[in-house]
């Protein structure tokens, strides 16, 4: 067939100058740049009340080809890995019993804040007007994505190849018994998607990723690999690939407002709101699956917390930017408290409760007091010899009939849970920074655990109207609670969370917990 | 051990119990303090073991003499004073195939400070980019 006269045109003139094989990535980034759009009518679900500027970088010079390939390349080293040689050497059984429980919480709230993150940084690609800082905002988008599938497939890989699946399975399912869901739902969702869209972006970006996703996502590998777990770190240190450049986002979008006159009037206390917000939950929440999920300790949390979160993320993101007038965050006092000793208060408030989780947890053996107490001094005193009480009561043993709840009864130790935060806390046997406050508002009681989140609840209290366990269930008995909350193994009677991971221990079931008679009170009505 | 004070144990770190305690509550550091070190987290793998070995311990060791590289388990902990920067140019040498910033990103799992690239080079600083320091564009050939 004879070829058109055009065709042939194009073919000798090709013939002549070649057109070009090969273009660099950033050479394609620049001549990309040519292109602009017109935001000026931009529709945005949560305004903002900062102004971005238009002109603002995306540090990588990321376009879709590359970041395709890099993401497949990622994806091809942490599958196969998973698939073929972790799944040879039977990994998933060579983790530590206590360590593959604290992965069912690890993995299954981090699925939540990547989950959320993905409308969060959608909410940011709206509110951004600079081309390369929304091609930023989208490639966190896709990144989210992808992160969301890898933390769910995690579960799915130790459920299927691992030890005691419940609770890697649908763990989901107990959100409304379990007391920490409710909080990581604040900092992991709440925090990330609603509000102003800048304030969203400096919890997510700024503090929750550049700060928090170091020790969440990096440090917690460490603790993996010293007890025997392969698979997170195959896992999330390919997430934390993707990370840096949230990170880099987070500080772009403090660029694309540091010259708008409303920063100096707002970004201090948006930035001490954010980083109050995430610390009050990922603080204890970590340093209680590392240290009391764990069997070989890397190092204690205080360390880490010290060097990622205060002296890394503190001086070198914060510190740095103080000669355009952000502040070191007013709550840091507090929060270092809180990193030296709220850990130890949630664990044992955790293991009072630990019918209503979905995860096993494990009393400190004697060998693990001594490190407790030559890290944290004072930690016998304040603990040790109550998980010694307990032990001898026979908290572990089905046949007891004794829940460690039963104990802070007794002794006149009402366990509240603060209102902003959902964070559980006992005033009266704490020494984190918590000291019980209340106040009323709509005929409604709301206790507060720190002036910080009293104060974020008094500029808006409407926001923060979620019910806590206790009085959601307020006087029903706690077995029918656990039963109607899904909280049972597929056997219809055993628990899925247990208050030891002893293989040869008996497992409590419903009926065990029945015979106790325990009624939810909710503890402000005594007030 | 290191003595130097970029090393993961340096400083309070090296501090137990209630040593540790004493300068961890002490006034001083209940705000924080501005730093100009930089923190790179690489994902051990094939390659990254090769740049760290061999380029940014080995031929570049003397580009920054604050460099302090920790192997962390699953990964390798780099901090550093100023900047730490790779040319992937050469890491392709190295390695005998094509390798770009975007492989190298491939494994660069964390970064505390500002990280760009521009053509082959990764760089992490401790310069504000985008606020004291203009990010740069690629320069037309």
């Amino acid at each position: 067939m004879a070829i058109s006269t055009a065709t042939k045109a194009a073919t000798d003139a090709l013939a002549v100058n070649r057109a070009p094989v090969s273009v660099g990535a950033q050479e394609v980034h620049r001549w990309l740049q040519s292109f602009t759009w017109d935001f000026d009518k931009n529709r945005t679900k949560y305004s903002t009340k900062y102004k971005m500027a238009n002109d603002t970088k995306e540090q990588f010079k990321l376009i879709a080809k590359e970041y395709a390939r890099m993401e497949s390349v990622k994806d091809e080293r942490q599958f196969g890995s998973l698939q073929d040689v972790l799944t040879r050497v039977d990994a998933a059984n060579r983790v530590h019993p206590k360590w593959n429980e604290s992965m069912k919480v690890i993995s299954n709230f981090l699925e939540v804040g990547e989950y959320n993150a993905i409308a969060a940084t959608g909410m940011l690609w709206d509110s951004a007007t600079a081309p390369e800082q929304k091609n930023g905002y989208l490639g966190q988008v896709m990144d989210e994505i992808r992160h969301t599938n890898q933390c769910g497939y995690i579960n799915y890989y130790f459920a299927k190849q691992g030890q005691d699946a419940a609770g890697h399975n649908d763990a989901r399912r107990t959100r409304a018994i379990g007391p920490l869901w409710k909080g990581m739902k604040r900092v992991f969702s709440d925090g990330f998607i609603s509000g102003d869209a800048v304030e969203c972006s400096i919890n997510l970006q700024l503090v929750g990723e550049a700060c928090f996703t170091n020790p969440l996502i990096v440090a917690v590998t460490e603790w993996a690999s010293a007890n025997g777990d392969e698979m997170t770190p195959t896992v999330f240190l390919s997430i934390e690939t993707d990370e840096l450049r949230h990170m880099a986002n987070g500080y772009q979008t403090v660029v694309s407002i540091a010259n708008d006159e409303a920063a100096s009037k707002y970004l201090n206390t948006d930035l001490n709101n954010a980083f109050w917000t995430q610390q009050k939950y990922f603080t204890p929440v970590l340093g209680m699956m590392f240290e009391y999920g764990s069997h070989f300790k890397v190092e204690p949390w205080v360390k880490t917390w010290n060097r990622w979160v205060y002296e890394d993320w503190g001086g070198i993101w914060i510190g740095r930017l103080g000669k355009y007038g952000v502040e070191s965050p007013a709550s840091l006092r507090d929060a270092k408290k809180d990193a030296y000793w709220a850990h130890h208060d949630l664990f044992m408030i955790a293991y009072a409760l630990w019918p209503t989780g979905f995860f096993r947890l494990t009393l400190p053996t004697a060998e693990e007091a001594e490190w407790y107490e030559a890290n944290y001094p004072g930690w016998y005193d304040m603990y040790g010899k109550v998980y010694e009480e307990w032990r001898a009561r026979g908290c572990e043993d089905p046949d007891s009939g004794f829940l460690p709840l039963q104990w802070f009864i007794e002794n006149n130790h009402p366990i509240y849970i603060d209102r902003v935060s959902q964070v559980p806390f006992c005033p009266s046997y704490s020494k984190g920074a918590s000291t019980l406050r209340v106040l009323e508002f709509n005929g409604k009681k709301h206790s507060f655990s720190d002036q910080w989140g009293e104060r974020m609840w008094l500029t808006e209290p409407e926001r923060y109207e979620c019910q806590n366990i206790f009085e959601q269930y307020e006087g029903r008995e706690l077995s029918e609670v656990i039963a109607e909350g899904h909280g049972l193994r597929s056997d219809g009677k055993t628990l899925i969370s247990q208050p030891h991971t002893n293989k040869d221990g008996r497992l409590w079931t419903i009926d065990d917990i029945k015979k106790i008679g325990c009624v939810f009170s909710d503890p402000l009505k005594a007030l | 051990m290191s003595k130097s004070s970029n090393a993961y144990g340096a400083g309070i770190m090296a501090k137990t119990g209630k040593a540790f305690a004493d300068e961890y509550f002490a006034e001083e550091n209940q705000t924080v303090h501005e730093s100009h070190e930089v923190v790179l987290v690489l994902k051990k793998s094939d390659e990254i073991n090769s740049v760290v070995n061999e380029i940014l311990l080995g031929d570049r060791k003397d580009d920054n003499q604050t460099l302090i590289v920790e192997d962390r388990a699953g990964y390798w902990w780099l901090k550093a004073t100023g900047k730490i920067e790779i040319d992937c140019a050469e890491v392709s040498e190295l390695l005998g195939k094509q390798y770009s910033v975007y492989d190298l990103l491939v494994d660069v799992s964390s970064t505390i400070g500002r990280a760009y690239t521009l053509g082959d080079t990764f760089t992490i600083t401790s310069e504000l980019m985008g606020l004291d320091v203009k990010l740069k564009d690629l320069e037309k050939a």
